[in-house]
This record gives C-alpha cells, sequence and structure tokens, in this order.
C-alpha cells in the first residue's frame, strides 16, 4: 500500500512540476537554514560536558557592590584558594589556575635556540586535573606539585620536541631564563572547551606581589571547586558568608562577595566570560532557533498554500476513490505520503545546500562546525525529526480538507473554492508570512543602520593609522623603553610615540577608588589609564584646561576628563586645576582636564577618567603615523623593536582594528539578520508566486470574460494585484508592533543609538510592496495578456 | 458596417496549414440582423470572432464602419469594441463572484462610466428585462434563460451599435430559447441594432432577415430571410 501510495505520489509531484519545484525549492532553502542553526547550536552546547562530575564544579566568582551596580569578574583574589580549601568543608577539591602569558624558548641539544614564542600559559595546581578528569597521555597530576615543572598538550609537545615520548624530561626556558621541566603530556583539548590549557606549569611556580593580598583581584586568577556528592550548592551560602566575614573587614567602598558559577555556565555567561575567552550569550542561541523557527513556519505555509489551491484539481480523484470504497484516513495517509516524499526531497536538496553554506557559516562565527552524521548521529535525529514535523505541519491540514470532500459533488467537479479550506485562510497564512518577512526586514534595516551609527560615531580621539605595538615590562626591558621610544620616533613616517598600559578606548579597564580634595573616598570609582606625555599628542586628545602630563616616569601629577567633574560637580574645568586626587595610595594634584572621549565601547558611557604617568605599568607602544606611511614604518617598527628587544617576542595591532573587534558580536549578528532576511524573502516570494499562478490559472476565464468587456491588459494586472497588495499591507500593520517592540529592545543595550525613526518601517513597507508587485506582475501580466478566445472556447 | 475582404484564417499544425476560413468576403450593413450557419467546424464562430475583434485574421482586410480594424493596435481595437461591439456566449460567461447587477455594471466600468450614470443605466436595464428582483442574485443562483437574459443586458448596457452572439440559445431549452431570440428580434427592429448570430438552429435562423452557410471555411450561400417571423 505505501509503495503504490509512494508511485501515486512520485506522479503527482511529477505531473505538476512546477507546483513541486515552487514547494521543493522553498522547503529545501528553509531546512537548509534550519539544519545550519541546529549544527551551531548542537555545537555550543557541547561546550564543557563532557567532565565526569560536571554537575560537581563549580567557579568561585567575585562580586563587589557598590551604590550604582554590582561589578562583578571571573577572577578571585589570590590567597582565596589557599583559605577556601582550609575552611570551607563542603569542598571536596579547590584548584587555583592563573592566567597568563611568557615567553617560551626550546634550545636544541647544542644550546642553540629552536624556537622562542610567546604564549599563553597556565599556572595550575594538580588539584585541578583532579576536579576535570583531562586524558594524561604521559605522566599524571601529581608532576604539578614540583615547582618548575610544565605540562604540554599532545600538538604543544609535538611543535616543541617532536613528539610526545621525546618531550619528558626536556626543559622549556620561561621569560628569559627560568627553566621548566616537561613532566607530562595531555591529550589535545577539544575545540569545544573553555579550557584552552596547552600549556600548564605548576602553581608552586608563580609568583606574584599580591600573593597575600585579598584586595587586589585580577580577572585572570580563577579558582574551581568540587563539591562533596550531596552538597546542594544553596546550602553553602552560610559557609561562604562566614568565609567573608572573616576575610574582609569590610572597609572598601564596595562590599565584596563570592558566588559559586557552575560549570554549565562558563560558556554561556557574559558577565564572566571564561579562559577560553569564547562567550555565546544563551540568548543569541534562543534568538538563532526563533529564526530557525520562523524559516521553517514560512517554508510550511508555502506548501499549505499551494496545496489547498491545488486541491480542486484532486477533488475529482478524491470522488473516484471514495466511490471506490475508501476510506478517509487511507486518503489521509496518501496525502501524507505526498507530503513525505517533497520533505525528503527538500531535505537531500537541503544537505547539499547546508554542506555548501558551511566554510561561510565558520567564517562568520570563526568556528570549526562539520556536518558529519557519523561522529554526531545526533544530526540525522534531527533531520529525521525535521521531516517529520514539516510533513505533518504542512501535510496534514490539506489533507484533512481534500479527504473530506463529498464524492458526489467531487466528481462532478463542482468543488468550489470555499470548499477547499478557501482563499480566507491562505490570506491569513500569507499575511503571517509577510509580516515574519517584513519584521526581519525592519530588524536587519536598524541593526545595520545602528552599526554604521557606532562606526561612524566621534569618539572624541584619533583612531586612524595608529599601530598599538606591545612592549613587555620587566626589569630588564624597562630601561630600554627611552632608547626605543627615540629609535621608533626617527622611522620615517611616524610622526608621535607613547608609552601607556591601554589605548583611549579600551575592553581593559582598570578601575579604582579616589578621593577628590578631601580624605573620604568618593562613592564611585574611577577609571585610571597610564601613559606618558605624548599620550595626548598620539591619539589626538583634547584639552579643555590646564595642560597635559609632564614628562615623569612615576605619578605626580593627574589629569582628568570633563565627565569627572560632572560627576563631582566641578561647573568650571579651570576650577578643578590643583586640586589633589588621592587614588591608589598616591597625593598628586589635577593639572589638567581633557575633553571626553570614549573610554569604553560605545555600548557603555564615559566612566571618569583619570590620566597619569607610571612607568611600571606601560604595555604598549602607540605609534602614530602618517596614514600614507604605514606600509613602509611598519616593517621598521618591527625591525626596531626586535633590536631594542631581542630577547622577547613582537606583536602589534592597530588601533581602527581593535575598535572593530569590540562590535564583532553586532557585525555576527548583523550578517545573520542579512542572509536569514533574504532567505525568509526569497521562500515568502516563491510561494507568493506559486499563489498568484495559481489563483491567475484559476481566474483565466473571469480574466478572458473582463477582456472581451473590454477592459485593458493594466486594468486586469491591476485586478489580480489589488488582493496581495492589500495582504501586504496588512502584514506590514502586523509587523511594524512587533517589529518596534524587537528593535527597541535590542538598541537599548547600546548608549549611544539611532533615533528610532518612521523610515525603516516605511522603508519595509516600500521593499516588501515593490517586491510584491514585481513578483505577482510577472505572473498576472502572462495572465492578463493570454487570448481571450482560448479560455472561453473550452468551455 | 462590416466589410470583409478575402478574409483568411489558418492555424499552422506540424507545418501543414490547416485552414478554418477561405477567402471569406461579406458585408453587414447597419441594422442586419444575420444568422452564420453551418456545421460543426465548418469556422462559423472563428468568423463571429473575427468580427469581433478577439481574433486576427492571416490574411485579408477587415473594416469596420469605415475603419480598417488590421493595421489597428490593440490599444485602439480594444477602444473600438467597447463603444460599439457587445458579445453573447452560449456558456454565458458571467462572472461568478458578482451579482447580477455588478455583472451588467461591468463593463461600463471599463468605459470609465461615472458610478451615477453606471447606477441609472443598469437599473433601467434590469426594469425592461424584469430583473429588479433578481439584481442582488449571484450567476449560480439563476437559472439558464435568466442567466442569458442576464448576459443580454450585459451585452447591450454599453449601448453598441453591434451584438455578435455565438450561439445564444445553445444551452436553452426551447422555450427559453424563442423568448431570447424574439428579444434579438425586438432589439433589432425598434432600435437598430446590428446583430451577428451563429446558430445551428433552422428556426432561429429565421428570427433573421439573412442567412450565411458556411462549410469547410467558405461562404456557400449567402440568403435573406423570406418569410421573416
Amino acid at each position: 500500500m505505501f509503495k503504490l501510495n509512494l508511485k501515486i505520489a512520485l506522479r503527482n509531484l511529477w505531473r505538476n512540476k512546477g507546483y513541486t519545484a515552487i514547494n521543493i525549492l522553498g522547503l529545501s532553502v528553509g531546512m537548509a537554514c534550519c539544519l545550519l542553526i541546529f549544527l551551531f547550536i548542537r555545537y555550543q552546547t557541547s561546550f564543557d560536558n563532557n567532565f565526569a562530575n560536571a554537575s560537581r564544579i563549580f567557579r568561585v566568582v567575585s562580586t563587589w557592590e557598590y551604590p550604582e551596580g554590582i561589578f562583578r569578574s571571573k577572577g578571585t583574589p589570590r590567597p582565596l584558594p589557599p583559605a577556601m580549601r582550609e575552611d570551607i568543608k563542603e569542598f571536596e577539591k579547590v584548584a587555583a589556575v592563573q592566567h597568563s602569558s611568557a615567553i617560551l624558548k626550546v634550545n636544541l641539544p647544542d644550546g642553540s635556540e629552536k624556537l622562542k614564542v610567546n604564549r599563553a600559559i597556565f599556572f595550575a595546581e594538580p588539584e585541578l586535573f583532579e576536579i576535570f578528569n583531562f586524558n594524561w597521555l604521559k605522566g599524571n597530576p601529581s608532576v604539578l606539585n614540583t615547582p618548575n615543572t610544565v605540562v604540554l598538550t599532545d600538538t604543544v609537545a609535538r611543535t616543541f620536541f617532536g613528539s610526545a615520548e621525546q618531550a619528558i624530561g626536556q626543559s622549556v626556558i620561561m621569560n628569559q631564563g627560568q627553566p621548566l621541566r616537561v613532566a607530562g603530556v595531555l591529550a589535545n583539548m577539544q575545540p569545544n572547551s573553555s579550557f584552552p590549557l596547552n600549556i600548564v606549569v605548576s602553581y608552586k611556580t608563580y609568583r606574584d606581589p599580591n600573593m597575600q593580598s585579598w584586595g587586589s583581584v585580577t580577572s585572570a586568577s580563577e579558582c574551581y571547586v568540587l563539591l562533596k556528592p550531596g552538597v546542594h550548592p544553596a546550602s553553602l551560602q552560610a559557609p561562604i558568608s562566614r568565609f567573608l566575614k572573616k576575610y574582609y573587614d569590610g572597609t572598601a567602598p564596595g562590599k565584596e562577595g563570592h558566588l559559586l558559577q557552575p560549570l554549565a555556565d562558563l560558556h554561556y555567561n557574559a558577565d564572566y566570560g571564561n579562559l577560553a575567552g569564547q562567550i555565546m550569550p544563551r540568548n543569541e542561541l534562543y534568538g538563532l532557533a526563533v529564526i530557525g523557527i520562523f524559516l521553517i513556519l514560512t517554508a510550511c505555509i508555502n506548501f499549505v498554500n499551494m496545496a489547498t489551491a491545488q486541491a480542486v484539481g484532486r477533488s475529482k480523484e478524491v470522488g473516484i476513490r471514495k466511490v471506490m470504497g475508501s476510506r478517509r484516513k487511507e486518503l489521509i495517509v496518501q496525502f501524507l505520503t505526498e507530503t513525505l516524499a517533497i520533505s525528503v526531497l527538500s531535505l537531500l536538496l537541503a544537505c547539499v545546500l547546508a554542506e555548501m553554506a558551511l566554510p561561510g557559516l565558520n567564517s562568520l562565527f570563526r568556528e570549526n562546525l562539520s556536518f558529519s552524521l557519523f561522529s554526531h548521529p545526533v544530526i540525522f535525529v534531527f533531520m529525521v525529526g525535521l521531516v517529520l514535523l514539516v510533513s505533518f505541519l504542512a501535510g496534514f491540514y490539506p489533507a484533512l480538507v481534500i479527504s473530506g470532500f463529498s464524492p458526489a459533488l467531487a466528481i462532478k467537479n463542482k468543488i468550489s473554492q470555499a470548499a477547499s479550506g478557501g482563499m480566507g485562510l491562505r490570506r491569513v497564512l500569507v499575511v503571517v508570512q509577510f509580516a515574519i518577512t517584513i519584521v526581519l526586514i525592519i530588524g536587519t534595516i536598524v541593526i545595520l543602520e545602528q552599526m554604521r551609527y557606532v562606526r561612524n560615531q566621534p569618539l572624541g580621539f584619533d583612531t586612524q593609522a595608529v599601530a598599538l605595538v606591545s612592549v613587555p615590562n620587566d626589569s630588564l626591558s624597562r630601561p630600554r623603553f627611552a632608547n626605543l621610544r627615540d629609535r621608533i620616533t626617527k622611522i620615517p613616517g611616524v610622526t608621535e610615540v607613547s608609552l601607556c598600559d591601554a589605548p583611549p578606548s579600551s575592553m581593559n579597564n582598570n578601575q579604582s577608588s579616589f578621593s577628590y580634595n578631601s580624605t573620604r573616598d568618593e562613592t564611585f570609582q574611577i577609571n585610571v589609564k597610564f601613559a606618558d606625555e605624548h599620550y595626548q599628542r598620539a591619539f589626538g586628545l583634547k584639552l579643555a584646561a590646564g595642560r597635559f602630563l609632564a614628562r615623569r616616569d612615576i605619578t605626580a601629577e593627574y589629569v582628568v576628563n570633563e565627565t569627572l567633574l560632572k560627576k563631582l560637580n566641578v561647573r568650571e574645568p579651570a576650577d578643578a586645576l590643583g586640586k589633589y586626587i588621592v587614588c591608589q595610595g598616591v597625593k598628586a594634584p589635577i593639572v589638567g582636564v581633557v575633553r571626553d572621549f570614549n573610554n569604553m565601547t560605545l555600548r557603555e558611557t564615559i566612566s571618569p577618567l583619570l590620566l597619569c604617568s607610571r612607568a611600571a605599568s606601560y604595555e604598549l607602544l602607540a605609534v602614530k603615523m602618517e596614514g600614507k606611511a604605514i606600509m613602509q614604518a611598519m616593517p621598521q617598527v618591527e625591525k626596531t623593536w626586535n633590536e631594542v628587544l631581542p630577547e622577547y617576542v613582537y606583536s602589534s595591532s592597530f588601533m581602527d582594528e581593535q575598535i572593530a573587534n569590540y562590535y564583532e558580536s553586532e557585525r555576527v549578528t548583523g550578517t545573520l539578520f542579512k542572509v536569514f532576511a533574504g532567505v525568509i524573502m526569497f521562500i515568502s516570494f516563491i510561494g507568493l508566486f506559486g499563489l498568484i499562478s495559481y489563483v491567475a490559472t484559476q481566474r483565466t476565464r473571469e480574466l478572458a470574460i473582463r477582456k472581451v468587456l473590454g477592459a485593458s491588459t493594466a486594468e486586469l494586472v491591476q485586478l489580480l494585484n489589488r488582493s496581495f497588495i492589500v495582504m501586504v499591507c496588512c502584514a506590514n500593520l502586523v509587523a511594524w508592533p512587533l517589529a518596534y517592540l524587537f528593535v527597541t529592545r535590542w538598541l537599548s543595550q547600546f548608549n549611544y543609538r539611532i533615533e528610532l525613526t518612521v523610515w525603516p518601517f516605511a522603508l519595509a513597507m516600500l521593499v516588501s510592496i515593490t517586491v510584491t508587485l514585481a513578483t505577482v506582475t510577472l505572473r498576472s501580466y502572462r495572465a492578463a495578456k493570454t487570448n481571450a478566445i482560448d479560455a472561453l472556447k473550452y468551455e | 458596417m462590416i466589410e470583409l475582404n478575402n478574409i483568411e484564417k489558418y492555424h499552422p499544425a506540424k507545418g501543414i496549414k490547416h485552414y478554418v476560413l477561405r477567402h471569406v468576403s461579406a458585408s453587414i450593413a447597419s441594422g442586419e440582423f444575420v444568422s452564420v450557419m453551418g456545421p460543426s467546424g465548418a469556422g462559423k464562430s472563428t468568423l463571429l470572432n473575427i468580427l469581433g475583434m478577439l481574433e486576427e485574421p492571416t490574411y485579408g482586410t477587415y473594416h469596420f464602419m469605415g475603419e480598417d480594424i488590421t493595421s489597428m493596435n490593440e490599444r485602439k481595437r480594444i477602444e473600438l469594441y467597447r463603444n460599439h461591439i457587445g458579445f453573447v456566449f452560449q456558456a454565458y460567461h458571467l462572472i461568478d463572484e458578482m451579482t447580477v447587477q455588478e455583472n451588467i455594471e461591468a463593463p461600463l466600468i471599463y468605459k470609465k462610466i461615472v458610478a451615477s450614470e453606471r447606477k441609472s443605466r443598469v437599473a433601467d436595464l434590469l426594469d425592461r428585462f424584469n430583473m429588479v428582483a433578481k439584481k442582488d442574485l449571484f450567476p449560480s443562483q439563476l437559472s439558464g434563460g435568466q442567466q442569458q437574459l442576464v448576459g443580454i443586458a450585459r451585452a447591450l448596457v454599453a449601448e453598441p451599435s453591434l451584438i455578435l452572439a455565438d450561439e445564444p440559445t445553445g444551452n436553452l431549452q426551447s422555450a427559453q430559447a424563442a423568448e431570447i431570440m424574439s428579444l434579438f428580434r425586438k432589439l433589432n427592429r425598434e432600435e437598430g441594432i446590428t446583430i451577428v448570430q451563429v446558430t445551428h438552429s433552422e428556426k432561429n435562423a429565421q428570427y433573421g432577415n439573412r442567412i450565411l452557410t458556411i462549410e469547410d471555411g467558405v461562404v456557400r450561400t449567402d440568403t435573406p430571410v423570406a418569410g421573416q417571423l
């Protein structure tokens, strides 16, 4: 029976080649997008879920409550892990990890240098490997109990020493002179992991002046804990608050707190971040899933429209089958078989499309997704599910309608449009489809417009042709800074060189409490940037009062921004000059006020800012060049740098590239919206074309009569188009409020945002009407042009 | 009113010319009531379509009210038949989605006649045809004869000088057919409307004043009707 059904189904599809093509095209494009979205979501949700004790693993994170809000960090004070191990009995294991980077040198047996690289390294306690069951190829966690040992992953061991076997016992020289013995080799880390622990150095090797300081926290020092079996994280509130009371005296402006963040949250929580630096907020995944559902929905709507439209043509067949004794259930099964055949064909095409689009998706997300059924059988399950869902969604209603025809009427070909699901339902479906399309069009316009606005927003400083060259800051390199700066300044094309800890706009911000002209700390924090006297010219900062910093190696004077004065209620910038600020234990006068510039990304507002000199904190060399000279100057900068600092590794980036990076996620969202709006538009409009083809065929006779009565081609085209235009206008009315809600919510995360005007809405309406007109006219013109005689002759 | 000169019409079918009309020449004066007769497939309907400018002849010239139709563009042709020709079909060809009143009104809309005049003309016709009570019904709610009356009313509403009727009574019972034919005769006699009808029925042909017989695409006879009914 099934075989017969399938055969009839395929014949029917073949007979209506045009409609079949439209159905398959729409469905397969929708399915391909769904498939890609699924691959992406599957990959993103697979992070960190293959550890044995995953449900018991937590990260300790820090919070500070200020009057203006909570400040969060994934780091903990360095003395926290040992203290927690001692005090909180509910923890089975506690492990400290310190994220850092180092210059690593590997020598050949004869003592000459084999390679020198700057790599991210992790200082970790052996307990970390008891919490996380990483796979050890050589050695075991206990080797990390000894100072000056290092554990490498297989790939790193191969690059450094040729193979895992050869690596054991060899030495790696860290930061010019500290030899580390390779004591273990780990299996390679999975790409879907928040733990890129490629080079792990024993924690006992780690030295830092703040080793015992509870007041200094960097986000690079993380602490992981393993709860004892059966301990509920909520039950730990009491021990943690006892712990807080014991170690914090409560005098700092921000009230300290520590929370336990579950392992499963690490990859998704943008408040904290993780060691791998890859975050995928769950909201974005949900957003993608919703778009996926929209896509399938629009494709299914096409299908339902076409199927019910064609139903009249099938009525005679239904009548005859019924007279022959077929029951309604059997007819439903038959029509569902047809839908199933279309869905399966579409899926095959969708697989091809998805495979073709995958490289594009990978480069957009900078990920490495693969479409491999064998390593991830869940993909196969998803595809089967998708086919069944689509067949049911798209096939069930038409099957119900068609199988419901009365046989007596059906045989006499007297089934009218009204009985076959009618134009009413189809109109509603088309309106829904268009509403979805229009929401996406508006969303796309607003997102692109906002991105353009952000890019063109004056930042208050010069971003063009500024290279940011990192410089090592230690007792060996610091004395060479002056020489380095002098030599780079002399390179032709270089106009200014400044040493600083961060560019004006940066993701790395140093917040500190301070007092202004009194001994009491202010209730808010200040953003401190360390820079030398050339910083103003290198970045083109403007002064509002006073002068910029003078040449000093230690902090002896401060320059502040206008926002700080506003927050302190100082009206005239000049009034602040000469007043004293105490920050990080240094009391110094204000000598100048700079005009506000964006010191964070444009999602945030400008914060109060303090500029001062401190050679010990410089990490960057900002090289301002003439725009045309960049190509010639950059290699020379690198050459000079390597001559002055031969034992270090050079790296550089450009200011404008860095700023573009802040908006990476907006770029991805923008591209996604462009693509998906395009795809949904495509699906909707081929559906529309199918529908108008059907309507035109249905109304051939009417058109012919009207033509004979004297209607011109233009009038007939207008007649056919009118109802579609009305539908699109309705869809616009439905879509506008939805789109408004969506875009205002999206825009609210930006502090600098476009005014939402009426024109994205108007443009969406214009686009939808134009494309509808074009699509519909294409077909209705042909219908209106046909010879009236042919339509009227064989009545 | 109508001058046909050497009209030929053929359909190219697989390289062979399949002639429908050959060397048809005829002239119809204003006020005539002509019946075109002949066996099936003789080319009667094609001739009527050519007269109604729905089809173009392959060769030959056609002058309508002194103007050469064959060299006219579509826009002008539509203009001509909008103003001068009304069609009546065997299958009525009413628009199912429109009421009686709307069906009759349709040609006036295409003639861009203002709503008030449209209303009065339609009301006038409804009155004349005794269909005022049925004006809001749909075609499917009417009998065949009534539908054809609507069809004729629709043909008349634009006040044409020529009515082309393709077997107007072919789908009707004889009583209804007689009624329709006497209506045609009345229109021809009292209002001077030229009528060309295609018919199979000898009896219907007697309502007219001239019979053209066509066989195999050629005009065989052209005879006046002696004793008009």
